[in-house]
Protein backbone atom coordinates (compact mmCIF):
# COMPACT_ATOMS: atom_id res chain seq x y z
CA UNK A 1 0.00 0.00 0.00
CA UNK A 2 2.70 2.73 1.02
CA UNK A 3 2.14 6.17 1.09
CA UNK A 4 -1.72 5.33 -0.81
CA UNK A 5 -4.40 8.38 1.04
CA UNK A 6 -1.73 9.31 3.20
CA UNK A 7 -0.68 13.03 2.25
CA UNK A 8 -1.91 15.34 -0.51
CA UNK A 9 -1.46 18.94 -2.37
CA UNK A 10 -3.85 21.02 -0.60
CA UNK A 11 -2.50 24.61 -1.86
CA UNK A 12 -1.28 26.12 -5.38
CA UNK A 13 0.55 29.40 -5.70
CA UNK A 14 0.98 31.20 -9.34
CA UNK A 15 2.77 34.05 -9.93
CA UNK A 16 2.40 36.55 -13.08
CA UNK A 17 3.77 34.08 -16.06
CA UNK A 18 5.22 34.35 -19.20
CA UNK A 19 7.35 37.36 -20.38
CA UNK A 20 7.75 39.12 -16.93
CA UNK A 21 10.82 41.75 -17.44
CA UNK A 22 12.36 43.68 -14.97
CA UNK A 23 11.86 40.51 -11.62
CA UNK A 24 14.31 38.48 -10.16
CA UNK A 25 14.32 34.55 -9.94
CA UNK A 26 13.99 34.94 -6.28
CA UNK A 27 11.38 37.69 -6.50
CA UNK A 28 9.59 34.97 -8.23
CA UNK A 29 10.33 31.81 -5.65
CA UNK A 30 8.87 34.09 -2.99
CA UNK A 31 5.58 35.07 -4.63
CA UNK A 32 4.75 31.89 -5.87
CA UNK A 33 5.92 29.78 -2.45
CA UNK A 34 3.73 33.05 -0.84
CA UNK A 35 0.57 32.47 -2.41
CA UNK A 36 0.36 28.81 -2.19
CA UNK A 37 0.65 29.02 1.48
CA UNK A 38 -2.17 31.73 1.32
CA UNK A 39 -3.69 29.77 -0.84
CA UNK A 40 -4.16 26.64 1.31
CA UNK A 41 -5.38 28.39 3.84
CA UNK A 42 -1.81 28.38 5.86
CA UNK A 43 0.40 31.04 7.65
CA UNK A 44 3.94 31.08 7.48
CA UNK A 45 3.96 30.07 10.91
CA UNK A 46 2.37 26.54 9.83
CA UNK A 47 5.43 26.28 7.36
CA UNK A 48 8.29 23.42 8.64
CA UNK A 49 9.07 22.13 5.38
CA UNK A 50 10.83 24.02 2.31
CA UNK A 51 12.26 22.24 -0.69
CA UNK A 52 13.28 24.83 -3.58
CA UNK A 53 14.58 23.73 -7.15
CA UNK A 54 18.70 23.16 -7.58
CA UNK A 55 18.88 26.85 -9.24
CA UNK A 56 20.54 27.63 -12.47
CA UNK A 57 23.58 29.90 -13.09
CA UNK A 58 22.16 33.26 -11.45
CA UNK A 59 21.36 36.28 -13.85
CA UNK A 60 23.62 39.03 -14.11
CA UNK A 61 23.81 41.04 -11.00
CA UNK A 62 21.63 37.75 -9.12
CA UNK A 63 22.90 36.40 -6.12
CA UNK A 64 22.37 32.37 -6.15
CA UNK A 65 18.67 31.59 -5.29
CA UNK A 66 18.98 28.82 -2.58
CA UNK A 67 16.79 27.65 -0.19
CA UNK A 68 17.70 29.88 2.45
CA UNK A 69 17.23 33.24 0.84
CA UNK A 70 13.65 31.93 -0.17
CA UNK A 71 13.25 30.91 3.77
CA UNK A 72 14.76 34.20 5.00
CA UNK A 73 12.10 35.96 3.04
CA UNK A 74 9.39 34.55 3.78
CA UNK A 75 10.16 34.71 7.70
CA UNK A 76 10.63 30.81 7.59
CA UNK A 77 13.24 28.68 9.90
CA UNK A 78 11.88 25.60 8.86
CA UNK A 79 12.45 21.82 10.30
CA UNK A 80 13.75 20.24 6.92
CA UNK A 81 15.15 22.29 3.85
CA UNK A 82 16.10 20.78 0.82
CA UNK A 83 19.74 22.61 0.48
CA UNK A 84 21.44 21.10 -2.36
CA UNK A 85 20.31 19.36 -5.87
CA UNK A 86 16.86 19.14 -6.04
CA UNK A 87 14.20 18.90 -9.00
CA UNK A 88 10.61 18.65 -9.06
CA UNK A 89 10.94 14.19 -9.46
CA UNK A 90 12.29 14.37 -6.42
CA UNK A 91 10.69 17.27 -4.54
CA UNK A 92 7.82 15.38 -3.87
CA UNK A 93 9.36 12.45 -3.07
CA UNK A 94 11.61 14.28 0.20
CA UNK A 95 8.42 16.25 0.78
CA UNK A 96 7.08 13.00 1.66
CA UNK A 97 9.52 11.48 3.02
CA UNK A 98 10.36 14.26 5.97
CA UNK A 99 6.06 14.40 6.30
CA UNK A 100 6.16 10.32 7.28
CA UNK A 101 9.02 10.81 8.76
CA UNK A 102 7.20 13.53 11.50
CA UNK A 103 9.76 15.71 10.61
CA UNK A 104 7.13 18.41 9.01
CA UNK A 105 3.76 18.52 8.53
CA UNK A 106 3.22 21.40 5.79
CA UNK A 107 5.91 21.18 3.48
CA UNK A 108 6.17 24.41 0.66
CA UNK A 109 7.41 22.85 -2.86
CA UNK A 110 8.37 25.67 -5.35
CA UNK A 111 10.50 26.34 -8.75
CA UNK A 112 11.02 29.60 -10.20
CA UNK A 113 13.11 31.65 -12.66
CA UNK A 114 13.09 34.52 -14.93
CA UNK A 115 14.64 32.51 -17.38
CA UNK A 116 13.15 34.47 -20.68
CA UNK A 117 13.96 37.85 -19.83
CA UNK A 118 17.52 37.47 -18.06
CA UNK A 119 20.82 37.29 -19.52
CA UNK A 120 22.71 34.02 -18.66
CA UNK A 121 25.22 31.74 -19.84
CA UNK A 122 24.22 28.28 -20.54
CA UNK A 123 25.49 26.25 -17.72
CA UNK A 124 24.53 22.96 -19.82
CA UNK A 125 28.26 23.23 -22.11
CA UNK A 126 29.38 20.36 -22.10
CA UNK A 127 33.09 20.23 -23.82
CA UNK A 128 32.93 17.23 -25.16
CA UNK A 129 29.80 18.15 -26.96
CA UNK A 130 30.20 21.45 -27.97
CA UNK A 131 33.57 20.21 -29.68
CA UNK A 132 31.29 18.72 -32.57
CA UNK A 133 28.91 21.80 -32.59
CA UNK A 134 25.81 19.85 -29.98
CA UNK A 135 24.54 22.40 -27.74
CA UNK A 136 21.61 22.13 -25.28
CA UNK A 137 18.61 19.50 -24.36
CA UNK A 138 16.60 20.19 -27.63
CA UNK A 139 19.51 18.37 -29.49
CA UNK A 140 20.03 15.83 -27.10
CA UNK A 141 16.20 15.00 -26.77
CA UNK A 142 15.49 15.19 -31.02
CA UNK A 143 18.34 12.06 -31.16
CA UNK A 144 16.28 10.26 -28.88
CA UNK A 145 13.56 11.20 -31.43
CA UNK A 146 15.20 9.94 -34.30
CA UNK A 147 16.60 6.79 -32.58
CA UNK A 148 12.77 6.24 -31.94
CA UNK A 149 11.77 7.21 -35.81
CA UNK A 150 14.28 4.44 -36.57
CA UNK A 151 12.90 1.38 -34.07
CA UNK A 152 9.02 2.20 -34.47
CA UNK A 153 6.59 3.94 -36.23
CA UNK A 154 6.74 7.44 -34.96
CA UNK A 155 7.86 11.19 -36.14
CA UNK A 156 6.32 14.52 -36.75
CA UNK A 157 3.06 12.77 -38.07
CA UNK A 158 2.50 12.03 -34.46
CA UNK A 159 4.21 14.61 -32.66
CA UNK A 160 2.05 17.74 -34.54
CA UNK A 161 -1.21 15.77 -32.98
CA UNK A 162 0.59 16.19 -29.61
CA UNK A 163 1.43 19.94 -30.18
CA UNK A 164 -1.84 21.10 -30.97
CA UNK A 165 -4.13 19.07 -28.89
CA UNK A 166 -1.88 21.16 -26.13
CA UNK A 167 -2.63 24.17 -27.84
CA UNK A 168 -5.86 23.76 -27.92
CA UNK A 169 -6.27 23.10 -24.08
CA UNK A 170 -3.75 25.95 -23.83
CA UNK A 171 -6.65 28.60 -25.64
CA UNK A 172 -8.67 27.59 -22.97
CA UNK A 173 -6.48 28.72 -19.79
CA UNK A 174 -5.75 32.39 -19.63
CA UNK A 175 -2.32 32.12 -18.22
CA UNK A 176 -1.21 29.92 -21.18
CA UNK A 177 1.79 31.87 -22.50
CA UNK A 178 0.23 30.60 -26.27
CA UNK A 179 -3.01 31.15 -25.12
CA UNK A 180 -3.53 33.62 -28.42
CA UNK A 181 -1.53 31.82 -30.83
CA UNK A 182 -3.61 29.01 -32.77
CA UNK A 183 -1.35 26.28 -33.71
CA UNK A 184 -2.74 24.00 -37.13
CA UNK A 185 -1.22 20.87 -38.47
CA UNK A 186 0.10 22.97 -41.23
CA UNK A 187 1.86 25.84 -38.85
CA UNK A 188 3.55 22.88 -36.93
CA UNK A 189 4.93 21.67 -40.51
CA UNK A 190 5.94 25.52 -41.41
CA UNK A 191 7.65 26.38 -37.68
CA UNK A 192 11.23 26.21 -38.26
CA UNK A 193 13.58 23.64 -37.07
CA UNK A 194 15.45 24.02 -34.02
CA UNK A 195 17.15 20.88 -34.61
CA UNK A 196 15.86 18.43 -36.75
CA UNK A 197 13.51 16.32 -36.60
CA UNK A 198 12.76 18.99 -33.92
CA UNK A 199 10.54 21.84 -34.64
CA UNK A 200 9.77 25.10 -32.66
CA UNK A 201 6.64 23.53 -32.21
CA UNK A 202 8.16 20.49 -30.70
CA UNK A 203 10.08 22.41 -27.79
CA UNK A 204 8.70 24.12 -24.79
CA UNK A 205 8.77 27.22 -23.94
CA UNK A 206 11.35 28.92 -21.82
CA UNK A 207 9.26 31.26 -19.08
CA UNK A 208 9.58 33.89 -16.50
CA UNK A 209 7.90 33.18 -12.65
CA UNK A 210 7.14 30.33 -10.66
CA UNK A 211 4.91 28.00 -9.19
CA UNK A 212 4.59 26.10 -5.57
CA UNK A 213 2.46 23.85 -3.93
CA UNK A 214 1.87 22.82 -0.71
CA UNK A 215 1.78 19.02 0.69
CA UNK A 216 0.58 17.78 3.79
CA UNK A 217 -1.23 14.85 5.23
CA UNK A 218 -5.29 14.04 4.41
CA UNK A 219 -5.84 14.44 8.28
CA UNK A 220 -4.72 18.21 8.18
CA UNK A 221 -5.97 18.55 4.92
CA UNK A 222 -9.45 18.14 6.01
CA UNK A 223 -9.39 21.69 7.78
CA UNK A 224 -7.82 23.47 5.01
CA UNK A 225 -9.46 26.04 2.22
CA UNK A 226 -9.79 23.64 -0.89
CA UNK A 227 -10.98 19.79 -1.19
CA UNK A 228 -7.56 18.44 -1.53
CA UNK A 229 -5.72 16.51 -4.50
CA UNK A 230 -4.93 13.11 -2.67
CA UNK A 231 -1.62 11.40 -3.51
CA UNK A 232 -2.42 7.70 -4.52
CA UNK A 233 0.36 6.32 -6.07
CA UNK A 234 4.45 7.20 -6.98
CA UNK A 235 7.28 5.85 -8.39
CA UNK A 236 10.74 6.91 -9.72
CA UNK A 237 13.15 5.34 -11.78
CA UNK A 238 16.66 6.51 -12.88
CA UNK A 239 18.51 4.65 -16.45
CA UNK A 240 20.94 7.30 -15.68
CA UNK A 241 23.01 7.51 -18.70
CA UNK A 242 23.61 10.39 -20.76
CA UNK A 243 22.49 10.59 -24.26
CA UNK A 244 25.61 9.86 -25.97
CA UNK A 245 25.59 5.94 -23.94
CA UNK A 246 22.02 5.46 -23.99
CA UNK A 247 20.41 2.78 -25.67
CA UNK A 248 16.92 3.19 -23.76
CA UNK A 249 15.94 6.26 -25.89
CA UNK A 250 13.62 4.85 -27.52
CA UNK A 251 12.10 3.03 -24.83
CA UNK A 252 11.22 2.13 -22.20
CA UNK A 253 12.57 4.46 -20.29
CA UNK A 254 12.22 4.96 -16.79
CA UNK A 255 8.64 5.51 -17.30
CA UNK A 256 7.83 2.11 -17.61
CA UNK A 257 8.72 1.04 -14.04
CA UNK A 258 8.53 4.44 -12.08
CA UNK A 259 4.51 3.77 -13.80
CA UNK A 260 4.31 0.22 -12.65
CA UNK A 261 5.08 1.23 -9.42
CA UNK A 262 2.58 4.24 -8.64
CA UNK A 263 0.16 2.07 -10.33
CA UNK A 264 0.59 -0.91 -8.14
CA UNK A 265 0.77 1.32 -4.98
CA UNK A 266 -2.61 2.90 -6.08
CA UNK A 267 -3.94 -0.38 -6.83
CA UNK A 268 -5.68 0.72 -10.15
CA UNK A 269 -4.99 -0.07 -13.79
CA UNK A 270 -4.44 1.72 -16.71
CA UNK A 271 -8.36 2.31 -17.48
CA UNK A 272 -8.97 4.40 -14.28
CA UNK A 273 -7.21 6.90 -14.98
CA UNK A 274 -9.19 9.98 -16.43
CA UNK A 275 -6.52 12.48 -18.03
CA UNK A 276 -2.83 12.58 -17.91
CA UNK A 277 -0.38 15.59 -16.91
CA UNK A 278 2.67 14.64 -18.52
CA UNK A 279 6.16 16.13 -18.23
CA UNK A 280 6.31 17.70 -22.06
CA UNK A 281 9.75 19.17 -22.52
CA UNK A 282 9.24 17.88 -26.60
CA UNK A 283 6.11 16.85 -28.02
CA UNK A 284 8.52 12.97 -27.94
CA UNK A 285 8.92 12.60 -24.64
CA UNK A 286 4.77 12.63 -24.26
CA UNK A 287 4.64 10.35 -26.44
CA UNK A 288 7.29 8.19 -25.58
CA UNK A 289 6.31 8.27 -21.95
CA UNK A 290 2.36 7.43 -22.75
CA UNK A 291 3.88 4.64 -24.38
CA UNK A 292 5.47 3.21 -22.07
CA UNK A 293 3.12 3.75 -19.23
CA UNK A 294 1.11 1.13 -22.07
CA UNK A 295 -1.74 3.49 -23.11
CA UNK A 296 -0.90 2.00 -26.62
CA UNK A 297 1.69 -0.28 -28.36
CA UNK A 298 5.50 0.64 -29.62
CA UNK A 299 4.43 3.01 -32.39
CA UNK A 300 0.65 2.87 -32.40
CA UNK A 301 0.44 6.62 -31.38
CA UNK A 302 0.09 7.67 -34.60
CA UNK A 303 -3.02 6.04 -34.42
CA UNK A 304 -3.42 6.33 -30.83
CA UNK A 305 -3.57 10.25 -30.79
CA UNK A 306 -5.65 10.90 -33.67
CA UNK A 307 -9.21 11.96 -33.45
CA UNK A 308 -8.80 14.14 -30.60
CA UNK A 309 -8.13 11.88 -28.18
CA UNK A 310 -5.84 14.28 -26.06
CA UNK A 311 -7.83 17.58 -26.78
CA UNK A 312 -10.74 18.99 -25.09
CA UNK A 313 -14.35 16.34 -26.03
CA UNK A 314 -10.99 13.95 -26.04
CA UNK A 315 -11.36 10.59 -24.39
CA UNK A 316 -7.86 10.89 -22.59
CA UNK A 317 -7.38 14.86 -21.88
CA UNK A 318 -3.57 15.39 -21.48
CA UNK A 319 -2.20 18.24 -20.74
CA UNK A 320 -4.58 20.08 -20.05
CA UNK A 321 -3.04 23.88 -18.93
CA UNK A 322 -1.41 23.92 -22.29
CA UNK A 323 1.52 22.25 -20.78
CA UNK A 324 5.22 23.23 -20.94
CA UNK A 325 4.70 23.54 -24.67
CA UNK A 326 2.05 26.15 -24.46
CA UNK A 327 0.92 27.44 -20.90
CA UNK A 328 4.85 27.69 -19.01
CA UNK A 329 7.64 26.18 -18.15
CA UNK A 330 7.77 25.40 -14.47
CA UNK A 331 9.50 21.91 -14.59
CA UNK A 332 7.58 19.26 -13.31
CA UNK A 333 5.17 21.46 -11.08
CA UNK A 334 3.58 22.67 -14.45
CA UNK A 335 2.04 19.31 -14.86
CA UNK A 336 1.56 18.44 -10.73
CA UNK A 337 -0.32 21.67 -10.32
CA UNK A 338 -2.55 21.40 -12.88
CA UNK A 339 -3.34 17.90 -11.27
CA UNK A 340 -4.06 19.52 -8.54
CA UNK A 341 -6.14 21.99 -9.63
CA UNK A 342 -8.48 20.16 -12.09
CA UNK A 343 -8.78 17.60 -9.10
CA UNK A 344 -9.84 20.59 -6.94
CA UNK A 345 -12.26 21.66 -9.80
CA UNK A 346 -10.50 25.25 -9.96
CA UNK A 347 -9.59 25.79 -13.79
CA UNK A 348 -12.30 27.26 -14.87
CA UNK A 349 -12.84 27.25 -19.19
CA UNK A 350 -10.27 24.38 -19.09
CA UNK A 351 -11.87 22.19 -16.31
CA UNK A 352 -12.23 18.92 -16.96
CA UNK A 353 -15.58 17.41 -17.06
CA UNK A 354 -18.81 18.78 -18.61
CA UNK A 355 -17.68 22.38 -19.40
CA UNK A 356 -14.74 20.70 -21.39
CA UNK A 357 -16.93 17.81 -22.89
CA UNK A 358 -14.83 15.20 -20.81
CA UNK A 359 -14.73 12.85 -18.15
CA UNK A 360 -15.39 14.17 -14.61
CA UNK A 361 -12.22 13.52 -12.87
CA UNK A 362 -11.41 11.03 -10.33
CA UNK A 363 -7.99 9.94 -10.63
CA UNK A 364 -4.92 12.02 -12.95
CA UNK A 365 -1.66 10.49 -13.70
CA UNK A 366 1.41 12.99 -13.76
CA UNK A 367 4.82 12.39 -14.96
CA UNK A 368 8.07 14.47 -14.83
CA UNK A 369 11.15 13.48 -16.54
CA UNK A 370 14.58 14.87 -16.23
CA UNK A 371 18.12 15.09 -17.97
CA UNK A 372 17.42 13.56 -21.39
CA UNK A 373 15.41 10.71 -20.67
CA UNK A 374 17.88 9.41 -17.63
CA UNK A 375 15.48 9.79 -14.50
CA UNK A 376 11.26 9.93 -14.39
CA UNK A 377 9.04 10.18 -11.78
CA UNK A 378 5.22 9.17 -11.74
CA UNK A 379 2.79 10.31 -9.31
CA UNK A 380 -1.21 9.55 -9.73
CA UNK A 381 -3.78 11.73 -6.86
CA UNK A 382 -7.30 11.75 -6.77
CA UNK A 383 -10.32 13.87 -5.68
CA UNK A 384 -10.98 13.62 -1.93
CA UNK B 1 42.67 30.90 -39.89
CA UNK B 2 42.69 30.68 -36.52
CA UNK B 3 40.77 27.69 -35.70
CA UNK B 4 37.12 29.08 -33.54
CA UNK B 5 34.99 25.98 -32.62
CA UNK B 6 35.43 24.97 -29.04
CA UNK B 7 38.23 22.28 -28.36
CA UNK B 8 38.57 19.47 -26.26
CA UNK B 9 39.56 20.34 -22.59
CA UNK B 10 40.88 16.98 -21.29
CA UNK B 11 41.02 16.11 -18.05
CA UNK B 12 43.11 12.92 -15.96
CA UNK B 13 40.02 10.96 -16.76
CA UNK B 14 40.03 12.05 -20.55
CA UNK B 15 43.54 13.11 -21.36
CA UNK B 16 44.77 9.40 -22.83
CA UNK B 17 41.80 9.59 -25.63
CA UNK B 18 42.64 12.59 -26.26
CA UNK B 19 46.44 11.93 -26.44
CA UNK B 20 45.11 8.75 -28.73
CA UNK B 21 43.38 11.07 -31.33
CA UNK B 22 46.95 12.90 -32.13
CA UNK B 23 48.12 9.56 -33.01
CA UNK B 24 45.10 9.26 -35.15
CA UNK B 25 43.90 6.10 -32.40
CA UNK B 26 40.73 5.62 -30.95
CA UNK B 27 41.55 4.66 -27.28
CA UNK B 28 39.92 3.36 -24.62
CA UNK B 29 39.86 1.39 -21.73
CA UNK B 30 39.54 -2.32 -21.59
CA UNK B 31 38.64 -4.60 -17.82
CA UNK B 32 41.61 -6.83 -17.69
CA UNK B 33 38.75 -8.98 -15.45
CA UNK B 34 35.41 -9.14 -17.37
CA UNK B 35 36.65 -7.29 -21.41
CA UNK B 36 34.30 -4.79 -21.36
CA UNK B 37 35.29 -1.59 -22.87
CA UNK B 38 34.34 1.62 -21.60
CA UNK B 39 33.35 5.07 -22.14
CA UNK B 40 33.68 7.58 -20.64
CA UNK B 41 36.88 6.45 -18.72
CA UNK B 42 36.20 5.51 -15.17
CA UNK B 43 38.03 4.36 -12.41
CA UNK B 44 36.42 1.21 -12.31
CA UNK B 45 34.79 -1.11 -14.42
CA UNK B 46 30.75 -0.25 -14.62
CA UNK B 47 30.31 -4.27 -14.83
CA UNK B 48 32.34 -5.95 -12.12
CA UNK B 49 34.05 -2.90 -10.54
CA UNK B 50 37.48 -4.26 -10.98
CA UNK B 51 40.38 -1.44 -11.21
CA UNK B 52 42.31 -3.52 -13.71
CA UNK B 53 42.85 -1.58 -16.83
CA UNK B 54 44.69 -1.50 -20.37
CA UNK B 55 43.94 0.86 -22.77
CA UNK B 56 43.12 -0.26 -26.19
CA UNK B 57 42.68 1.06 -30.01
CA UNK B 58 39.65 0.70 -31.79
CA UNK B 59 39.27 -0.07 -35.35
CA UNK B 60 37.30 3.10 -36.18
CA UNK B 61 34.14 1.42 -37.53
CA UNK B 62 30.83 1.53 -35.92
CA UNK B 63 26.95 2.47 -37.40
CA UNK B 64 25.39 5.75 -36.65
CA UNK B 65 23.44 4.90 -33.56
CA UNK B 66 21.43 8.22 -34.03
CA UNK B 67 21.64 11.33 -35.70
CA UNK B 68 20.30 15.01 -35.75
CA UNK B 69 20.45 18.03 -38.62
CA UNK B 70 21.10 21.89 -37.18
CA UNK B 71 20.13 23.99 -39.48
CA UNK B 72 20.44 27.12 -37.30
CA UNK B 73 24.19 27.44 -35.60
CA UNK B 74 24.16 27.96 -31.77
CA UNK B 75 27.81 28.89 -32.07
CA UNK B 76 28.66 31.20 -34.60
CA UNK B 77 31.81 29.46 -35.37
CA UNK B 78 30.08 26.45 -36.94
CA UNK B 79 27.93 28.74 -39.30
CA UNK B 80 29.54 27.93 -42.53
CA UNK B 81 29.16 24.28 -41.89
CA UNK B 82 25.42 24.06 -41.83
CA UNK B 83 23.52 21.83 -42.40
CA UNK B 84 25.57 19.89 -40.36
CA UNK B 85 25.16 16.11 -38.49
CA UNK B 86 26.04 15.16 -35.09
CA UNK B 87 25.91 11.91 -34.54
CA UNK B 88 26.08 9.09 -31.72
CA UNK B 89 28.46 6.57 -33.26
CA UNK B 90 27.72 3.16 -32.33
CA UNK B 91 31.89 1.38 -32.52
CA UNK B 92 32.00 -2.32 -33.30
CA UNK B 93 34.06 -2.61 -29.52
CA UNK B 94 31.35 -1.68 -28.09
CA UNK B 95 31.19 2.55 -27.10
CA UNK B 96 28.96 4.86 -28.45
CA UNK B 97 30.37 8.12 -28.89
CA UNK B 98 28.94 11.78 -29.84
CA UNK B 99 30.82 12.86 -33.43
CA UNK B 100 29.54 14.39 -36.77
CA UNK B 101 28.94 12.63 -39.54
CA UNK B 102 30.98 13.88 -43.06
CA UNK B 103 31.55 13.46 -46.38
CA UNK B 104 27.43 12.84 -46.97
CA UNK B 105 24.91 15.02 -47.27
CA UNK B 106 21.96 15.38 -44.48
CA UNK B 107 19.73 13.86 -46.96
CA UNK B 108 21.52 10.81 -46.96
CA UNK B 109 22.68 9.86 -43.16
CA UNK B 110 20.35 7.01 -41.59
CA UNK B 111 20.56 5.15 -38.25
CA UNK B 112 22.42 1.62 -38.55
CA UNK B 113 24.49 3.16 -41.79
CA UNK B 114 27.81 2.08 -41.72
CA UNK B 115 30.30 4.54 -41.06
CA UNK B 116 34.53 4.64 -40.23
CA UNK B 117 36.43 7.22 -38.41
CA UNK B 118 38.04 10.04 -40.66
CA UNK B 119 39.92 11.95 -38.64
CA UNK B 120 40.37 15.70 -38.75
CA UNK B 121 43.39 18.29 -37.65
CA UNK B 122 42.19 20.87 -36.15
CA UNK B 123 45.13 22.52 -34.64
CA UNK B 124 48.96 21.40 -33.32
CA UNK B 125 47.55 19.73 -30.56
CA UNK B 126 43.97 17.96 -30.93
CA UNK B 127 42.68 15.75 -33.80
CA UNK B 128 39.06 15.11 -33.69
CA UNK B 129 37.66 11.67 -34.69
CA UNK B 130 34.91 12.36 -37.37
CA UNK B 131 33.14 9.81 -39.28
CA UNK B 132 32.20 9.02 -42.93
CA UNK B 133 30.00 6.36 -44.68
CA UNK B 134 31.99 3.36 -45.23
CA UNK B 135 31.47 2.81 -48.46
CA UNK B 136 33.06 6.20 -49.05
CA UNK B 137 36.33 4.49 -50.30
ZN1 LIG C 1 34.86 -5.52 -15.83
Amino acid sequence: MGLKDKYAIVGVGYTPQGRVPGRTALSFYVEACANAIKDAGLGRQDIDGLICYRHFQPASGEREVTPYVVAQQLGLAPKYLSQEANCARSQLHHALGVLEAGLCNYVVVAYADNALSSDRIPDETNPENSVFGQFGYPASYAMAARRAMHTFHTGPETWKMIAVGQRQWASLNPLAMMRDRPLTFENYYSSKWVVEPFRVSDCCLVSDGGRAYIVTSVERARDLSHQPAVIIGIGQHNPSSYIDQSTYMAGPTGAKIAGEMALKMAGINLEDIDACEIYDCFTYTVEVTLQDYGFFGLGEGQDWFKYGTITPGGRLPVNTSGGLLSEAYFMGLTPLTEAAMQLMGRCGDRQLGAKTNTKEPEIILCSDNGATLQTHSCTILRRF
Amino acid sequence: MAYEKPLPQPNADTRPFWDGCKEHQLRFQKCRDCGHVRWPPSIICPRCYSSEVEWMVASGEGKVYTFVVYHYAYHKAFENDLPYITAIVELEEGPHILTNIVGCSSDEVRCDMPVKVAWEDVTEEFSLPKFKPAQND
